[in-house]
Order: structure tokens, then C-alpha cells, then sequence
């Protein structure tokens, strides 16, 4: 009797979403949805280009023709690809040599060489390039170790061609090697051994058998490298402005704040010129990818194949000594020196005081940056989680046309130059609609705009993996037990999906916490980000405050690092009781 | 509580996956659907779940419509459950929670077991009955093949389903294992008196198992009855050869009277369908053909011994009549050599016989 009466009110509540079906149709969500994609995602990027094309006197190629026979555009774009193909190729090398060394040898703690080999990776390649100043740079802390010895040498000048290359180089390299490193190990060691037994040597094995199998691996890392280089602001504004070296990046960056006639449109034009070369390096990887799927299905094999023997401790210490030089000293020099009274001293106890940090931790306007970043990252990652894990969900369980579209949509702001999309912004949004200005412009609101339309991609990332990891009849199970709302969400998706989400909701934050392309151009006096903050100090020559700032935001990122590590491995031992 | 597919379609896109399904489920009837792969088996469970919706054609469960090709009503408010083919555990939930989980979502489950508070008895119950009441604490990680199938079936019955699903649920076990949980889903099927659509395409679960049998091929149903019935007295071809194996003979039907091409030689109808005498067709099933070294001087149908395989208590030959091959199962006793040629001559009961059995 009870389970007819039940029945009843499951018939109304059939009936009554009937009627509210007419309302809430699920075609009038996806008209929502694929209109808010092309609001924020695909318009900014039109309006960019249309701007490179209009001016006072209308549509014309008028602002190409001045900005190609500017000597200055050639000199420019000149620099721009000697930077990214010379630190492409340092990324290429260290990228590929890292990645077959922990594939292929017994090296000991691989896993903490894994973290080191992405420490370029997590921290901001702004404060990279201050970390290697204080190092190597003149009066550095090298130069002082040296001295010290009573051997005279002098610090390499970083603020040149060679310093941005390098450092360029080391930032990137982790994108190689976290391409390269399991293709690899993809590689079957049966195909090596097959070719030692037709008589070819080591090297001969590597080079015509190994080495071609890895090239899609290493030529797509290569390629994201490429655009990463593209795509830099940091390192060519800490190191190429003092020296007067632009890159495009940069130079749309002085061409919008020198404000000059016609500014935006040059910019713009700019733009469009490092959107094109960053569109053929987009087009060429995903040719070279669509290649290499096929050795995308074997199997990972983590077994050593090379055993070193007494070279392992040759290997080892090079390494290890990389690193040291690389990584830890920088940052231990930038650390050392954002203690200094003043800027010159020598690093001994004497020098050493607080006073820096208390100048940051005290003066309203670092405490505004730190609040700016901090609730643009939160609000970032909030609304990053709720629109990508919805739209993740979607794009995996209702995969069509239209969702891989707007995935593609979505990808966009990210794949593109952060300036070249600051620039998309600031047309889109000073006047949304011609004639009217709402003074998002001018005001943080731009920011948030901004920062969603850059990182939700990455959030949408890690929601699909999450969600192709859910089996479909996991799901369903959850539904014909009579629950396709909050219980099935609450007890069976939420937690199911949650380490993914939450991994990739960490690296939105970071990510957006440590900003500095975007925000450069669009942050107004009320919303300076933490990275606006630290470039201004930087170029004022305060570097006492900028490297006790960056310093304190090291121990920030690897304190979420380390949180993100320790929850994940929290969770993970929980599922590997529950694994099937 | 019946349910009634009439007149059910389901196209994906061009592709025409069923076609004109019309069928009922009794109350607490055993229901097997078998058909090869992809003759359309998981997609009429799928509608039948909600999943699906159909393109054309209603269903009613309890002389309620459910679903049409304009409005379905979904998983979660139909009074059914279901056994995943994966087994589709929650990695995440203990045995006790996935029963649990069912306790407190399923909106049919009696009200009076949640009013005295008695769930937990259910539960126990539950796990009593497909043997897992030590394990309600363990995660499925941490079970067994066999105990992970119990424990989608313990979750699926739980809730006391008017109609329970099942995917293949014994596919992915090994072939002990699946002899055994035969046995244990007929008991719970007595235990719980839902009715069960059971898709298999192992034509022994279907025989061993159902009320009824339902074969089914290319979207389409091929014939319904008891699986006496699909056995002994296929109506279609398929049939004939999918669930008997049988081997079909070309020839000339004359009313009771079959005439065997190429030989003449004839035989007498024991029961044969409509449809197979249309065609002209006679079955034999493997263990209805008897092999005898040949007479000269008798007209009989001759073959050449291809193959011969040893299967326990009896040899399994493949035997070559004019070009088509046909298979015959016989005893130890009777051993023939590969390349010898002998007569074939059919041995079934007569058609008074035949319905003794049904
Ligand atoms: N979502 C879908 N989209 C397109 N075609 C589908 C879809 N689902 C099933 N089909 C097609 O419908 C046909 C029937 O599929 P179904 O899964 O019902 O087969 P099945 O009888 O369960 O087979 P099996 O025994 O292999 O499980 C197949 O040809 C399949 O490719
Ligand atoms: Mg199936």
C-alpha cells in the first residue's frame, strides 16, 4: 500500500516537471551556456583583430603598414625569436636529457629530482630571473663566494640577450620533460633490446630506434616551450627593460602604457602578429600530437632500463650540482639578499635585519596587492570550480559537437599570449557595447574578467580527467537506486571526483595568485596584483623589497605545494584500500 | 506488477538498434533475453531502466506509461533496479554502505521498514542472504570477483524491486564461479518474487535459468517461449542454430513430409515451424544425427569426417556433406576415423514424443 502511495507522488512530481519542463528546457541552458562562451571567449579575440583594422578614418591596413616599416617592429621581432628559439633549445636539451635519465637509469630519490626538475615550473619565472640577479649577477652571490676565496671574477650580466635566453630555458625545460618523460618509458624495452640483438651498439639503438620513437613526446614539449617563450612577459620585463632589449610581449606592454597616438591600435596589430606565430606553433604541435597517439595506449613501464654502475655517481653528481647552481642557490641568494640592510653589503650576520619584510608587511599598498591577488585567486578558483566542473560534466557525459567547441573556446584565452589577451580584454570590456562604458576598465572588475576567461581551462582539464575516470555505470547505479540529484552528487561523484578537482582548482590559484602578463596591463591604482607589485619595486631599483616579497611568496607556493601533496596522499591511501 | 513494451523502437541516429519489441514481463517471472553481441539486448534493458528513451513505442510498468517517445520518466522514479555487467561498485562506499546507500535513496522501498527503524535489519538480511556478513566492512577492493557480483546483487535487491535488471551479470566471472552464482540467483529470484530480465548471451544461463526465453537478433525478437519450447521446437532459423546449434538441411516440405535435396532421401516432421518449412529447412541438432558406416545399396545422405574432437563422454565430429559442413555429437562407443566416409541418418522422437517433454 505504502509503495502505491509513493508511486503517486512520483507521477505529480512527473507531471509537474512536465510543466516546468516548458520554462527550463535544456536547450535554453546550452543556448546559455554556448552564448557565454562566445561572450567571453571567441568576441575578445574578434574585436582584438577588428581593431588592428579600424581607426579614425575607418577600416584600413593603414597601422600594419606603419608598424612593418617601423625599423623598430623588425628589431623587435628580431629579439623575439632569438629568445624563444635559443631558450627552446636549452628546454629541448635539459628537457630530453633529464626525462631519458630518470626514464632509463637506476639514479637514486627520483622522486626528489622529479620536484626539483619542476621547481622552475611552480615559481614564477619573474622571480626566477630575480633569483638568478642575486646569483650570478654582479655583486652577487657567486661574485662573493669567489671573492671570498680571494679568485676575482665577475658576475654574469643577466640584463642581456643571454641572461633572458638562459633563464628562459630553465623556466621551460619541466614542460619538455613532463612531456617527453613518459613517452619514453612508453617506449617498449623490447624494441631496444630487439635492435642490441640485431647487432646495433648503444648509441646506434638510441639514436635509430629510441630516438624516434620519443620525437612526437619531445617535439610537442618542444613546441609548448616555443609557446611559452612567446607568451613571456616576466622575464624579458625584469631582465630586458633595465638593458633596453623588447620583446613583442613586452613591447605591446610599453606601446599601451606610453599611451601615444594610436597606441591601441599598434598594439593591437602587435598582437595580432605574436597571436599568428603563437597559432602556427599551436597548429604545428597538434599535427605532431595527432601522430603520436598511437604510442599513447602502452603501457608505462617504470622498471630501469640502464644500469650506470660506477658512473652513477659521475651522473649523480652532475645533477645534483645542476640543481644546486639552478634552483637552490638562486633562491637562496634572493632569500640572503631580501635580509640585507642595504642593497651592496656583503652577506655576513652584521647586515642581515627584518626590515624588509616589516617595510612589506606594514605599508598599505603591498597589503593591497596581497588582498587583490588573494581574493582575484580565490574568486578565480571559486567560480572556476562550479562553471569547469560543470561544464567537465557535460563535455564527458554528453560529448557532442557543441561542447567540443566551447572546450576549444575555452582553450583559447590560455593558449594565447597573456598579453595578447589583456589587449583582447581591455577592447572587449572598455566599451562592451560602442558608446557605452561601464568602467570595467579602470577598475578590478576587468581582472576577475580576465583571470576566469585565462584559467578556466585548466580547471575544465583536470574536471574532465576526473570525470572520464567515473565510470558511466558507476554513475548509473547511484541513479536506479533512486537518487540522480544530491545524494548521488553529496555520496557517490562529489567524493569521487573531488582529487581531481581539487588538484586542479590548486594550480588555478597558484597560477592566478602569481600573475603578472595579464595583470601588468589591465590593473588599475586600487587593484595592483602581487606581481605588479613586485615588477614596480623591481624597476624603481627596490630590490630589497621585491626579493623579500618574492621570498615570501616561495614559501607561499611551495606551502600550498606541500598541502595539495600531503591531502592528495591523504586521499590516495584511502582509495588504494578501495581500488578494485 | 507487469511491464509491457508495445510496439518499441530505438534508432541511434540511422542506426536501427529495435525494432517493433513488443513484449510483457509477468509478475514474478523469470525473463532471459538472448542474442548475440549486439543484437540490441543492453539497449532494451537501458530503456527499460530509463537510461534510453525510445524513439517510438510506449512502456508501461504497473499499468503506468513510463515512457514514450515524448516523455520518459527516469532511472531514479521507476520502481526497478539493476545488476551492472562492470558490477559499477563505489569505490569509495564499504559493502554495508552500498546496500545502504540503496536503503536510503530507492523511492520505493517500504515505508514501514523506515518508519520501526529497520533498515539496519534489512541490511543484515541482505547480506545474509548473498553471503557476505562478514564482509560489510570491506571495500571493494578488496573483495573477490565473485563477493564484488554479490555485492551489486545484495544492493540491487535490497530495496525489493518489483523488477530487477540484469547485464550479463555472470560474464565476467570465471567458468566455476558462474555455475555456482547460476544457483544463487535462482534462490534469490525465489527469495525475492520480483520479476527478473536476465540478457545473457550464453544460451545455457538462458536455458538453465528463465520462465521464459526471449531470443532475440538484429533488433528484432525472434521467438518467445519456454526454453523447452526454443529448444525442441525453434521457429526461426536463427533460433535453430543459436540456442540448438542445430544443422539446417535444404530439401522439399510436402505437408509432414520432408524430401532431402541432392539425396531424396526423406523424413517425417516431428514438429518442425511453419516458418523453417517455408523455407524449406530441416533442423538436426547435434545429438539427433546418428552415424553408421554406409550400406551400398541403400539410398542414404554421405559424408566425410573432417574433424573429431574429445569432449569427456562423448566425440564431437565435423562432418563434410557436399561442400557445407555439418556437426554431430556422439558417444564413446561409436569412434569413426577423420577422413572416413559414413551415412547419416537423423534419430529424434516422433512429434507425440516431442510433446511429452513440453
Ligand atoms: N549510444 C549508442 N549510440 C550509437 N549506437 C549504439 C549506442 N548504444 C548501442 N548502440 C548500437 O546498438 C547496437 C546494440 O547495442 P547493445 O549494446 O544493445 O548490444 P548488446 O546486445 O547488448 O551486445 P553485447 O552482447 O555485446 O553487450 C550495437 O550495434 C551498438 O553499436
Ligand atoms: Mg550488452
Amino acid at each position: 500500500m505504502n509503495k502505491d502511495k509513493n508511486y503517486e507522488s512520483n507521477q505529480g512530481e512527473m507531471r509537474s516537471r512536465a510543466i516546468s519542463s516548458v520554462f527550463f528546457h535544456p536547450m535554453l541552458y546550452k543556448m546559455i551556456a554556448i552564448m557565454l562562451v562566445g561572450i567571453f571567449f571567441v568576441i575578445p579575440i574578434l574585436r582584438l583583430v577588428l581593431m588592428s583594422f579600424i581607426g579614425d578614418d575607418g577600416f584600413g591596413l593603414q597601422f600594419y603598414q606603419d608598424i612593418l616599416t617601423d625599423n623598430r617592429t623588425w628589431q623587435v621581432l628580431q629579439n623575439t625569436l632569438f629568445v624563444v628559439f635559443g631558450s627552446t633549445i636549452i628546454s629541448l636539451l635539459l628537457g630530453t636529457a633529464f626525462a631519458w635519465i630518470v626514464a632509463y637509469t637506476d639514479i637514486r630519490l627520483k622522486s626528489i629530482v622529479q620536484l626539483f626538475i619542476f621547481l622552475p615550473f611552480i615559481i614564477p619565472s619573474y622571480i626566477t630571473s630575480l633569483a638568478w640577479v642575486q646569483f650570478f649577477g654582479p655583486a652577487g652571490l657567486l661574485e662573493n663566494i669567489f671573492d671570498s676565496l680571494s679568485i676575482p671574477i665577475t658576475g654574469w650580466n643577466l640584463y642581456s640577450m643571454s641572461g633572458i635566453i638562459f633563464v628562459m630555458g630553465i623556466s621551460h625545460f619541466p614542460l619538455v620533460y613532463l612531456f617527453t618523460v613518459n613517452v619514453f618509458r612508453q617506449i617498449p624495452r623490447e624494441m631496444e633490446l630487439a635492435a642490441r640483438v640485431s647487432g646495433a651498439g648503444r648509441w646506434m639503438s638510441f639514436s635509430k630506434i629510441v630516438f624516434p620513437m620519443a620525437l612526437p613526446g619531445i617535439v610537442g614539449g618542444s613546441f609548448i616551450a616555443f609557446l611559452g617563450g612567446l607568451d613571456n612577459f616576466g622575464i624579458p620585463a625584469f631582465l630586458g627593460t633595465p638593458a633596453n632589449i623588447s620583446v613583442l610581449s613586452t613591447y605591446i606592454y610599453q606601446k599601451v602604457i606610453g599611451f601615444g597616438t594610436s597606441a591601441f591600435n599598434e598594439a593591437a596589430v602587435l598582437s595580432v602578429i605574436l597571436g599568428v606565430i603563437a597559432i602556427i606553433g599551436i597548429s604545428l604541435q597538434w599535427l605532431v600530437l595527432r601522430k603520436s597517439k598511437r604510442i599513447e595506449t602502452m603501457k608505462v613501464d617504470h622498471q630501469p632500463r640502464y644500469y650506470l654502475g660506477k658512473k652513477k655517481g659521475i651522473v649523480e653528481s652532475v645533477i645534483w650540482l645542476f640543481f644546486i647552481m639552478t634552483s637552490i642557490f638562486p633562491l637562496l641568494s634572493m632569500v640572503m639578499t631580501s635580509f640585507l640592510k642595504a642593497y651592496g653589503l656583503d652577506f655576513v650576520w652584521e647586515n642581515f635585519s627584518l626590515e624588509n619584510y616589516a617595510y612589506i608587511l606594514t605599508r598599505d599598498s603591498t597589503l593591497d596587492a596581497i588582498m587583490t591577488s588573494v581574493k582575484l585567486a580565490g574568486v578565480t578558483t571559486i567560480i572556476g570550480i562550479v562553471a569547469g566542473t560543470v561544464f567537465a560534466y557535460f563535455r564527458v557525459r554528453k560529448a557532442n559537437t557543441a561542447t567540443k567547441l566551447m572546450e576549444n573556446a575555452i582553450t583559447i584565452p590560455y593558449a594565447l599570449p597573456g598579453t595578447v589577451l589583456a589587449l583582447a580584454m581591455i577592447f572587449t570590456w572598455m566599451e562592451p557595447i560602442p558608446g557605452w562604458n561601464p568602467g570595467i576598465y579602470g577598475s578590478a572588475a576587468i581582472l576577475y574578467i580576465a583571470y576566469i576567461t585565462r584559467f578556466l581551462v585548466l580547471q575544465v582539464r583536470s574536471g574532465i580527467t576526473a570525470f572520464q575516470q567515473v565510470d558511466i555505470e558507476v554513475e548509473e547505479a547511484a541513479r536506479i537506486n533512486g537518487t540522480n540529484g544530491f545524494g548521488k552528487w553529496k555520496k557517490i561523484m562529489v567524493p569521487l571526483i573531488a582529487p581531481g578537482i581539487l588538484s586542479g582548482a590548486m594550480l588555478v590559484f597558484l597560477s592566478a595568485l602569481t600573475e603578472l602578463t595579464v595583470s601588468s596591463l589591465l590593473y588599475s591604482s586600487e587593484s595592483e596584483t602581487i606581481g605588479v607589485s613586485i615588477l614596480s619595486f623591481q624597476q624603481s631599483g627596490y630590490t630589497l623589497y621585491s626579493t623579500a616579497f618574492s621570498s615570501l611568496i616561495v614559501v607561499l607556493i611551495i606551502a600550498g605545494y606541500f598541502i595539495l601533496f600531503a591531502g592528495q596522499k591523504a586521499i590516495r591511501k584511502r582509495k588504494v584500500r578501495s581500488e578494485k | 506488477m507487469s511491464t509491457t513494451l508495445s510496439n518499441i523502437n530505438k534508432q541511434f541516429g540511422k542506426f536501427q538498434a529495435l525494432q517493433d519489441i513488443d513484449l510483457t514481463i509477468n509478475e514474478g517471472e523469470f525473463l532471459a533475453i538472448l542474442g548475440p553481441s549486439g543484437c540490441g539486448k543492453t539497449t532494451l534493458l537501458r530503456l527499460l531502466a530509463g537510461f534510453e528513451s525510445p524513439t517510438n513505442g510506449t512502456i508501461e510498468i504497473d499499468q503506468k506509461e513510463v515512457a514514450n517517445a515524448r516523455k520518459v520518466t527516469p532511472p531514479e522514479q521507476r520502481n526497478v533496479s539493476m545488476v551492472f555487467q562492470s558490477f559499477a561498485l563505489w569505490p569509495h562506499l564499504n559493502v554495508r554502505e552500498h546496500i545502504q546507500f540503496a536503503m536510503d535513496h530507492h523511492r520505493f522501498v517500504d515505508l514501514s521498514w523506515k518508519e520501526k527503524g529497520k533498515i539496519a535489519e534489512r541490511i543484515e538480511d541482505v547480506l545474509h542472504t548473498v553471503g557476505l556478513g562478514d564482509f560489510e566492512k570491506r571495500m571493494p577492493g578488496e573483495l573477490s570477483g565473485g563477493q564484488k557480483q554479490r555485492v551489486s546483487l545484495a544492493r540491487a535487491i535490497a530495496p525489493e524491486p518489483k523488477l530487477l535488471l540484469m547485464d550479463e551479470p555472470l560474464s565476467n566471472l570465471d567458468a566455476e564461479l558462474r555455475m555456482e552464482m547460476r544457483h544463487e540467483i535462482q534462490k534469490l529470484h525465489r527469495l525475492t518474487k520480483a520479476s527478473i530480465l536476465y540478457v545473457t548471451h550464453d544460451q545455457g544461463e538462458a536455458l538453465a535459468m528463465a520462465d521464459r526465453i526471449v531470443v532475440m537478433n538484429g533488433g528484432e525478437i525472434e521467438q518467445i517461449g519456454t526454453p523447452e519450447e526454443i529448444y525442441y521446437h525453434p521457429v526461426t532459423p536463427f533460433v535453430a542454430t543459436f540456442v540448438g546449434k542445430a544443422n539446417l538441411f535444404k530439401g522439399t516440405w510436402d505437408e509432414c513430409l520432408f524430401q532431402h535435396q541432392g539425396t531424396g532421401v526423406t523424413w517425417e516432421d516431428y514438429g518442425i515451424s511453419q516458418q523453417l518449412k517455408e523455407k524449406n529447412l530441416f533442423p538436426i541438432r547435434p545429438e539427433q544425427i546418428h552415424l553408421s558406416k554406409p550400406v551400398p545399396s541403400e539410398n542414404q545422405i554421405l559424408g566425410k569426417v573432417i574433424t573429431r574432437q574429445f569432449q569427456g563422454k562423448e566425440y564431437h565430429y565435423s562432418i563434410e556433406i557436399d561442400g557445407t559442413v555439418i556437426v554431430a555429437h556422439l558417444p564413446l562407443q561409436e569412434k569413426f576415423e577423420i577422413g572416413e566416409t559414413i551415412a547419416i541418418t537423423p534419430q529424434f522422437q516422433t512429434a507425440k514424443q516431442a510433446e511429452m517433454i513440453l
